[in-house]
């Protein structure tokens, strides 16, 4: 048996900070806790406000993912009212969306994980002065580019809602605006050029050959194909994840969760699953099961919040923030939600798992879940969103209209839920109206999902669970931990209800 | 000489780095590179292990690191009752480290409403409050008196979020020396000595007070939606977002995110008004004769814009 040791490690570069702690013994991970460190009590703030008011208060949790929130929030008061969306409003909603998404990918791709390539971590790598030349912040070529590229594509979202991040053009029963048919123009001329540089820069190929990649042979057969798709960032990623062995750490619980997002319009060419882009489900054990959201539940077990025991439906969650500091098993301000009373993992992978992709199914039954298969879903996604945004664009710029905002009247008592996908996987809020005003927000994130501490039954989050066996060279710099838990894309300042490490990690638990 | 910044994120959603990266003309890595900024660290973007970032902030604490500039990114969170751990960091309060290096800096610069003056956790349990503001109060977190070392108060850009060439603008013109006059309450007068009104594609229909009373008219939002652009100081519509529009033009009704009283307490999306007069009026302006003035300029109104016939 080798040395028993516990160390914290804090990580950023994840949109917030956050603690992990891990036990390590042998040189490899036997045991791990999660916590967000900061509790922004966004939930609870929205309490007697207006109806309408998640949708200015909620995409201000997140200034990375708020498009997907104010798509939550708006699908939740859609629902609460009864209220027809028009096409063309469901078309414009889902560009921005998609938008955030095409954008987001890209920036945590190069931005926050391959960062770590240039870093003195991986000095010994065969490919680390390559990276160091792509990817070393603010400087590395690549990491240049995509500050460049990646806020021009996000002039779509200004075209359609005004301003990025932090626009509330979605609205009940539509949206506030159409930009009129030559912005609908340049909304596509932007969303080209951005697709061209993704192809050339990120693929190395085109997106059709890119989706003519069916298996983990014809992915490792691609990668060596020429220079363009050896050398574009997917293929450099490959061949730099296989010599560090990002290929095999980071397994994760092996049940992959969508929501589904982005709605079909009623009439379009686009091909989508029971009426989304992106499918609803959950993948567990080569199969894919429906997704039925009242299967959804937050524990608290292991969070330093009151007020129930066991699983609560976001229906009829609470958010009651208490901690003493001596709460044996209370590890973590993050509630830990469970789906079937299951943990599940949420993102990309998730989404190509649960959307039955050929490519990342044959990669995940061959090979198995890794950081670098996780990763690798997430710098791909793009080339599934930019036919889709192309073609509502295409119908927008065509279209008769049958107007873009259906008046709702004012918003009814009762209660409503908006479940999507955001670039970090599945996102829901729920909401109750009474008096027009809110009586109750819940909201789950996808990385509430995926760092979630342990449930009422004791059970990892999936980030706690990917973390098992992990070899760590230098515990004065463990990067491997970085590399799995950034897999996950975290996002904390997401997790509302999530503290950052106002206290250290329950030490009753912890001690060894 | 570089100048040294560190980016520190406290109460907050990112959305200020994520505003910051839209700059353009110059962008980021331009700016940092014409400017010569030496960034100590930033929570997205810097590589520095955990160690070495401690031994950063040792450095910095102990004078051995110049600071040039300090740039707060969220709220100062002090709740629960004050102990300020609903924001940590390794077990002790992140309220500690801000005052830390505030006192540290050469100047600091308040990113973003929440930086500035509290945000949406003023008066909430996570007992938020901006650098020197809470709300329209003076004080916050580090007192009225406080001045950095080049001897200014905390230079609030504020905005939910800051707009990018503000900031950029201001780091341009601290590195220059340029002298920023600030307002009272301290956001610089070049970008926050206009009103988000001001620019507004949609300024004729406030003109002949042709009005939206409903999502998608295409009117003043002024009246009924809630649109606080004609109260609040910012450069929205003058200089716009991501190079292309702002919330207004894109019939959102600004929310008066410069304020210091952001959020508002009332619903949004709703304007406060007596017989259709907004409650709040444009700054400076007499009830009385605004009455008289916007009954005459409705009377007034051409057809074109009564019609929506414009293509605004």
């Amino acid at each position: 048996m080798g040395e028993r040791k516990v160390l914290d490690i804090p990580l950023n570069r994840a949109e917030g900070d956050l603690e992990i702690r891990v036990e390590v013994e042998g040189g490899v991970v036997t045991d791990a806790w999660s916590a967000g460190t900061m509790y922004r009590g966004f939930e609870n703030l929205l309490v007697g406000r207006g109806a309408l008011d998640g949708l200015v208060v909620t995409p201000r949790i997140c200034g990375i993912c708020t498009t997907t929130h104010l798509t939550a929030a708006v699908l939740a008061l859609d629902d609460a009212a009864c209220v027809r969306v028009p096409d063309d409003a469901v078309r414009l909603r889902n560009v921005a969306l998609a938008t955030e998404h095409v954008q987001s990918d890209v920036r945590q791709a190069v931005l926050m994980y391959m960062a770590d390539f240039a870093g003195a971590a991986h000095a010994g790598h065969s490919l680390h002065d390559e990276a160091v030349r792509r990817y070393a912040p603010l400087k590395g070529g690549v990491a240049t580019d995509t500050i460049r590229e990646t806020k021009r594509v996000l002039e779509i979202v200004a075209i359609i809602g005004g301003q990025w991040p932090h626009s509330s053009f979605m609205v009940p029963g539509g949206v506030t605006h159409r930009p009129e048919a030559t912005e609908i123009l340049r909304c596509r001329h932007i969303l080209h050029r951005y697709r061209e540089w993704y192809e050339r820069r990120v693929l190395g190929c085109s997106i059709g050959r890119w989706r003519e990649i069916r298996t983990a042979g014809d992915l490792d057969a691609w990668v060596e194909e020429n220079g363009a798709q050896r050398n574009g960032e997917i293929g450099f990623f490959m061949r730099f994840c296989r010599e560090a062995c990002l290929d095999s750490i980071g397994r994760g619980c092996g049940r992959f969760l969508s929501f589904g997002g982005l709605d079909l319009p009623a009439a379009t060419r686009t091909k989508g699953r029971r009426g989304k882009l992106v499918a609803a489900g959950l993948a567990h054990g080569g199969k894919v099961h429906a997704f039925d959201q009242a299967k959804i539940a937050e524990h608290i077990a292991s969070s330093w919040f009151e007020g129930y025991e066991g699983g609560r439906h976001p229906f009829e969650g609470l958010t009651r923030p208490y901690a003493s500091g001596d709460e044996a098993g209370r590890y973590s301000w993050a509630k830990a939600p469970r789906y079937d009373g299951h943990p599940a993992e949420t993102g990309p992978l998730a989404e190509l798992l649960v959307a039955r992709d050929p490519l990342f199914t044959d990669l995940v039954t061959e090979r198995g879940p890794s950081a670098m298969v996780r990763q690798l879903a997430r710098m791909a996604r793009p080339a599934i969103l930019f036919d889709a945004m192309d073609q509502w664009l295409d119908e927008l710029m065509r279209s008769e209209g049958d107007g873009f905002h259906t008046s709702p009247g004012a918003i009814r008592d009762g209660r409503g839920m908006g479940l999507t996908q955001a670039a970090r996987g599945a996102l829901g809020h729920w909401v109750t109206i009474a008096g027009g005003r809110i009586q109750r927000y819940q909201i789950i994130t996808p990385t509430a999902w995926n760092a979630s501490p342990r449930d009422s039954a004791g059970v990892r989050g999936p980030w706690e669970e990917a973390l098992i066996g992990t070899p760590v060279r230098d515990p004065a710099n463990p990067v491997e931990i970085g590399h799995v838990i950034r897999s996950f894309d975290p996002c904390l300042v997401c997790c509302v209800h999530s503290v950052k490490g106002g206290r250290s990690l329950g030490r009753a638990v912890l001690q060894v | 000489m570089s100048i040294t910044v560190y980016w520190l994120s406290a109460g907050g959603c990112g959305g200020d780095t994520m505003s910051f990266l839209g700059a353009d003309s110059p962008d980021v890595v331009e700016l940092f590179a014409a400017l010569d900024v030496d960034v100590l660290w930033h929570p997205s973007l810097s590589t520095l292990t955990a160690a070495e970032h401690e031994t950063l902030l040792g450095r910095i604490r102990s004078g051995r690191q110049r600071l040039d500039v300090l740039i707060v990114e969220g709220a100062v969170i002090r709740g629960p009752s004050g102990t300020g751990l609903y924001d940590g960091r390794h077990g002790k309060p992140k309220k500690d480290l801000v005052a830390a290096l505030a006192g540290q800096a050469g100047t600091v610069v308040a990113a973003g409403t929440c930086a500035s003056f509290g945000g949406f956790g003023v008066g909430k349990e996570i007992e938020a409050t901006g650098l020197q503001f809470q709300g329209r109060d003076k004080g916050g977190f580090l007192g009225e008196g406080f001045r950095s070392g080049s001897g200014l108060p905390v230079i609030n850009l504020a905005g939910c979020p800051c707009h990018p060439q503000v900031m950029a603008g201001a780091l341009s013109a601290l590195a220059a020396g340029v002298p920023l006059r600030l307002d009272e309450f301290n956001r610089p007068l070049n970008w926050f000595g206009v009103l988000v009104h001001q620019g507004c594609s949609r300024n004729e229909y406030h003109e002949y007070r042709v009005e939206e009373e409903e999502f998608g008219q295409k009117g003043c939002l002024f009246f009924h939606m809630g649109c606080h652009g004609p109260l609040v100081p910012g450069p929205c519509n003058k200089l716009l977002w991501n190079n292309r529009s702002s919330k207004p033009r894109a019939g959102v009704p600004c929310f008066g995110c410069t304020d210091p009283g952001f959020p508002q307490k009332s619903p949004f999306f709703l304007t406060p008004n007596i017989e259709g007069v907004p409650l709040a009026l444009p700054s400076g302006v007499s009830r009385a004769h605004y009455l008289v003035y916007k009954g005459m300029a409705a009377a007034a109104a051409p057809d074109r814009l009564k019609k929506r016939e414009t293509g605004v």
